[in-house]
């Protein structure tokens, strides 16, 4: 069988130019079209608090550039035991388990009591009032289940690239999620 | 030519200077400033630790001697009337005698929770929701009927009128005779027979046979020890929320109750763990044990943990000596009246 002889004709230097320029073409074409397609799939990603790391520092309350912090505390109902005596709503020597202001922890009074059954109470966080300081969070973990915890509200936080709540995080806490899945939630599974 | 170069070198060597200075002020304000913001005290701290401490004049116990539990997860320990220790640790109930040698050894499908001795020396085990009987020499002599998925027993008082089986799942305490006949349920919120009910958050709903005949329940959501009787009318309770040392502390306590050969109460917590003496009538007397004597007890509630485990039990000899089992740290403490 025969085959055709390669030519011997050396390549220009206007055929390699030519050449080169349609490679260099053809490879900026292909990264654009990847970029595009990339672009158009891309996820955005938000900040959160992993509720398993964090230690209750107080940060949360006092280093977001908004005025009033987009952390707030948030309430895993399925977890709660109701309790009468919620050690997150009561401070730790109550004068009697009422809603009387010197009886609760909250320093903004944003978690609400309501009666429920004897003797079982729910408590809901108004998160109008809520400054995210975790200070019932402490009180629920300490001797309860932990059914309060915090969580970066995404109706109030602008998404900074650099959150200034995560530079100082004593629980190094917060990490990027995807924005389809924003919360960190507890369930009693993972629990 | 040479001096030239001597002093532009000069002045590039002071310029390069002064500009790494500048940079490490800079970064050295900034690392401070970060080591600032991460140093600074809570200013939303929630300060239990005034709580941690005890005022040594309340303490009227002295530990007498101290050794590890057999196995690992600790739950419950009890006394027989023989006055040989029953620990339920992981799948075993081991029989100890007061000065820590084990005796006997009892392997269980599954863990023991709670363990209660007759004065045969029968052995009745609960685990998660049924009870197994052994004879003294720790052979099974029955299983009975399992109370279903929601059961989850945490303790057993054998008295002479039965066997009482606290059912924290269930909150309920049954009462059984001894051949695992059901006669009756005791504790079950009705109204019309003026049964406030248990509250039980975390499982740890104990009972107790005492010397007046009447049953003595934790009821750890409500802070109280409450009294019934053998038909299951409600006698009275005593107890009082606050993290103070004279009340039970956090969402819910006592976890674990003793009596003292007098009628006078022991009573155990989670959270500020610590153990308490009561008066029959409910006031309280004396510390056993203070929260610094369970360092690592306390840390199950601290940190990233929450309070679901931890927490303490007690057995009382007929020498008054208490035996404190430490469900973390693993280890049995005895306690005696300071002279």
């Amino acid at each position: 069988m025969d085959t055709k002889p390669k030519s011997d004709k050396p390549v220009t230097r206007r055929q390699f130019l030519r050449n080169g320029g349609r490679l260099t073409a053809l490879t900026g074409l292909g990264a654009l079209g990847a970029w595009l397609s990339d672009r158009a799939t891309a996820k955005a990603w938000v900040w959160q608090i992993d509720p398993a790391k964090c230690v209750r520092c107080g940060n949360c309350a006092t280093h977001c550039v908004l005025e009033q912090s987009a952390v707030k505390c948030v309430h895993a109902f399925a977890m709660c035991g109701y309790c009468n005596l919620c050690t997150g709503y009561f401070n730790p020597e109550p004068n009697a388990l009422t809603t009387a202001a010197e009886n609760q922890l909250c320093p903004t009074a944003a978690i609400k009591r309501t009666f429920v059954e004897d003797p079982y109470y729910e408590y809901t966080i108004d998160e109008k009032l809520c400054i995210g300081c975790a200070k019932c969070v402490e009180g629920c973990n300490r001797f309860g289940n932990g059914s309060l915890f915090l969580q970066i509200r995404h109706d109030r936080c602008v998404n900074c690239n650099e959150c200034s709540i995560a530079r100082v995080c004593a629980g190094d806490a917060f990490r990027r999620v995807p924005a389809d899945q924003p919360y960190l939630l507890k369930t009693t599974q993972a629990h | 030519m040479r001096k030239e170069f001597q002093l532009s070198a000069r002045r590039e060597f002071l310029a390069n200077s002064l500009r790494n200075a500048a940079l490490l002020a800079a970064l050295a304000s900034r690392r401070g400033r970060a080591v600032e913001e991460v140093g600074t005290p809570n200013p939303f701290a929630y300060d239990v630790s005034r709580f941690s401490k005890t005022d040594p004049k309340l303490i009227a116990y002295e530990e007498t001697a101290r050794w590890k539990c057999p196995h690992a997860e600790p739950r419950r320990i009890a006394i027989s009337p023989d006055q040989q220790l029953f620990v339920c640790a992981g799948d075993y109930v081991s029989v100890m005698s007061r000065d820590g040698q084990r005796r006997l050894e009892i392997t269980l499908p599954e863990a023991a929770r709670c363990v209660g001795v007759a004065h045969d020396g029968t052995t009745f085990i609960g685990l998660r929701n049924h009870i197994e009987v052994f004879d003294a020499k720790g052979q099974r002599r029955a299983t009975w009927d399992s109370l279903g998925k929601k059961s989850w027993l945490t303790g057993l008082a054998v008295g002479e009128n039965g066997i009482f089986a606290a059912d924290s799942g269930n909150r309920v305490i049954l009462h059984y005779d001894k051949s695992g006949e059901l006669l009756g349920r005791i504790g079950e919120k009705n109204k019309e027979r003026n049964l406030p009910g248990f509250i039980v958050p975390s499982p740890y709903l104990d009972v107790e046979i005492a010397r007046d005949g009447l049953l003595r329940v934790n009821n750890p959501g409500r802070h109280h020890v409450e009294a019934y009787t053998l038909d299951g009318d409600f006698e009275g309770a005593w107890g009082k929320p606050t993290a103070a040392i004279d009340g039970f502390c956090g969402c819910c306590n006592p976890i674990g109750l003793a009596l003292l050969p007098d009628g006078r109460f022991v009573t155990c917590e989670k959270g500020l763990p610590r153990v308490k003496v009561y008066s029959a009538e409910g006031a309280f007397e004396s510390v056993v044990a203070g929260t610094e004597s369970f360092p690592e007890n306390a840390k199950a509630c601290s940190g990233l943990n929450d309070c679901v485990h931890g927490g303490l039990d007690a057995a009382v000899d007929l020498q008054g000596r208490i035996y404190i089992l430490d469900l973390v740290a693993g280890g049995i403490r005895v306690m005696k009246r300071k002279a």
